[in-house]
């Protein structure tokens, strides 16, 4: 039972963060068609400027504020550069271009900041754990949880309430009828990236805490986020949080208990399972959890 | 003037290489082939056996990417699949000419299970199901250091025939040759034996372009729907695009394992190396005949410069080798997407209509 609460926990805080990329990946996706493979890079990007912002002395929260914004101001600055000028072209080749700027984003911070590893500052000791029904929970972990938690809420608002929110959805459901109606869809598309990439730095922030520390690395845990972003469905903002914590679970749950069972071939076993477990589930259900199929018209 | 006569009937517009200059082209070109190997030294040789590997896994990539559109990241997977088979086969005793069909075979096999998924899945859904493939393949891999070496890896010994008859009349592959007092060397004969794979793979990959089969591909990468109105299956056309595109992979996985002669799982069998293959069918052209061809040699031939490039520049030089070409392609292949999208096609294409309406610009 002990062992189950701590695996639990640990599983959950990794979902979390696995929801954070997830959401990130959905926002751009929704409002551009666009499949945001820069998105891990962004994150390491995040997570270094986080040190950064510490290490010249701002206060923890403050230094958090400072990240999201200078990774968001990249991502920005990456959309309106690199991006925009391809709007009409394939989507496919939008698409592969992430890939390079994410290569880019990957050189940027290794001649910024090199490649030694750090640890990420907390405001509590790195290693601090609180017990819960027994089991030793780390302090980060609850923080990743609740960080997590205030971001998605904070995204929902946004996405249901306010106006951005509004001419976001009105941008992904049809951008030249969004123009016609006066939304300015070039400037909320640009706004789109900005929130993502202050996802990704959040993301990145969590992900670097103990026991993980904060290097180029990081931008791999993206990939082991994909799982997530196809089972909650590409379109669903509440099926890559779901997803993302179900993610998290499985792939925790799946190292204590599955790896040992299959012997030699169950050591790392772990990393690969949820690959399994998405293509599995994207054969009955091709569009997600949450999804919508498209209707083709010719 | 036209450097070729206008195609007048269906015949005409089919033919593999119609024009004047298309002819005299190809023949220089296998002159070159002939007499390059005789003056090149040992690193040009090694630079072009790895052009001419890169070429045959250019042109499976292309046939399921550029014809289909089918976006495979998983590209790594398959190639990987036919070097390991010829790493094993070649431990086991086996020669290379079964080997490197062999390797095709295990490939497509793959391929062909992998195929159902893509009727399902499209476009993005379909990339991350195939990144999924790497790590599956890279998974199992790794999961029988018995048979595969692990994460220590494996040598990939050459034999010219069953290793029964070693010992007898046939000596292995890495042996040099005396013929008539000149020496071939190893990279020689892989260099022979690589061409003409590589010239099988184009001529295929150019007749495949030409064929029914081939145009519905390309019916089915530019409307799926429309095209099954049209009469073309594109359940059928997927999966063999699959199929064939993983042979010609794993054709090409294994003659990268013979020209390495010591393998490892990763690197080089990861995502970085799916994505070079796909830079270079961008870089060349994506859905040419032309751009398989050109994209790879560009890419091979322009790494060592790169590489020297970034030792000049003033930032970029504090970086590994590797990654300051992993850097300068980034740029490259995103200034060409944004500003040149069908690649060195498209630049070649511009320099032939300019010729062609000399003196006028138009």
């Amino acid at each position: 039972m002990t062992d189950l609460v701590q695996l639990a926990s640990s599983g959950l805080a990794l979902g979390a963060i696995y929801a954070l990329i997830a959401l990130g990946f959905v926002a751009i996706y929704r409002a551009s068609k666009v499949f945001n493979f820069a998105h891990g890079d962004l994150l390491a990007f995040g997570a270094f400027a986080m040190v950064a912002a510490s290490g010249i002395g701002l206060p923890w929260p403050l230094a958090l504020i400072a990240a999201m914004l200078a990774t968001g101001l990249l991502a920005m600055g990456v959309e309106r550069v690199i991006l925009r000028p391809l709007v009409g072209r394939p989507v496919f080749v939008t698409v592969i271009l992430t890939i390079f700027v994410g290569y880019l984003i990957r050189t940027a911070i290794l001649l910024i900041w090199g490649s030694n590893p750090r640890g990420m500052p907390t405001p509590w000791e790195p290693t601090a754990t609180v017990e819960i029904l027994g089991a030793k929970v780390l302090l980060g972990s609850l923080a990743a949880l609740a960080g997590a938690a205030l971001a998605l809420v904070a995204y929902f608002l946004l996405m249901r309430f306010a106006k951005l929110g509004l001419a976001m959805r009105a941008a992904s459901a049809d951008q030249e009828s969004a123009l016609a109606l006066g939304i300015p869809v070039g400037r909320t598309l640009g706004l789109t990236w900005l929130i993502a990439g202050m996802l990704a730095a959040l993301a990145g922030t969590f992900l670097g805490m103990f026991p993980r520390q904060v290097e180029v690395n990081l931008a791999f845990v993206a990939l082991a986020a994909f799982p997530a972003v196809l089972v909650g469905g590409l379109e669903s903002a509440l099926g890559a949080v779901v997803a993302g914590l179900l993610l998290g679970l499985l792939q925790v749950l799946a190292q204590a208990y599955v790896n040992p069972l299959l012997g030699h071939f169950g050591h790392n076993f772990h990393m690969v399972f949820p690959y399994i477990v998405m293509i599995i589930f994207l054969i009955f259900r091709p569009y997600g959890l949450f999804g919508e199929a498209e209707v083709k018209r010719v | 003037m036209p450097n070729r006569p206008l195609a007048a009937d269906y015949r005409d517009a089919r033919r593999l290489w119609a024009g004047r200059w298309e002819r005299r082209g190809l023949i220089l070109a296998i002159v070159a082939a002939i007499v390059f190997p005789m003056v090149a030294g040992h690193n040009a040789l090694t630079i072009a056996n790895l052009t001419l590997i890169a070429i045959v896994g250019a042109s499976a990539l292309m046939i399921l990417t550029g014809f289909t559109g089918q976006i495979s990241l998983g590209h790594a997977a398959f190639l990987a699949l036919g070097a390991y088979t010829a790493a094993v086969g070649g431990q086991a005793g086996l020669p290379f000419w079964l080997l490197i069909p062999a390797g095709g075979l295990v490939a497509a096999a793959v391929g062909l299970a992998v195929g159902p998924f893509a009727l399902r899945l499209e476009g993005l859904y379909l990339a991350i199901v195939t990144i999924g493939l790497i790590f599956l393949v890279n998974h199992v891999l790794l999961s029988f250091p018995d048979i595969t070496g692990g994460v220590g890896g494996i040598g990939v010994p050459m034999h010219l025939g069953f290793a029964e008859t070693e010992g007898s009349v046939l000596t292995p592959f890495s042996e040099t040759w005396q013929l008539g007092g000149i020496a071939i060397g190893f990279e020689q004969k892989l260099y022979a034996l690589y061409a003409l794979i590589a010239l099988a793979t184009v001529l295929g990959l150019r007749n495949l372009a030409l064929s029914d089969t081939g145009r519905a591909m390309m019916a089915v990468r530019d409307h799926d729907l429309a095209a099954a109105v049209m009469g073309v299956n594109p359940a059928r056309t997927k999966i063999t695009a699959f199929g064939v595109s993983s042979f010609v992979a794993g054709v090409a996985g294994a003659m990268f394992a013979y020209q390495q002669q010591y393998l490892t799982v990763e690197p080089p069998f990861n995502l970085l190396l799916s994505v070079q293959y796909i830079a270079m069918i961008i870089l060349g052209g994506i859905g040419t005949v032309f751009g398989a061809i050109a994209g790879p040699v560009a890419f091979v031939v322009l790494t060592p410069l790169m590489e020297a490039l970034g030792r000049q520049l003033p930032l970029i030089s504090e970086l590994s080798s590797s990654q300051q070409s992993t850097l300068l392609f980034s740029l490259l292949v995103i200034v060409f997407l944004i500003f040149e999208p069908l690649g060195l096609y498209g630049v070649w294409l511009r320099i032939k209509r300019y010729f062609l309406a000399w003196p006028f610009s138009y």
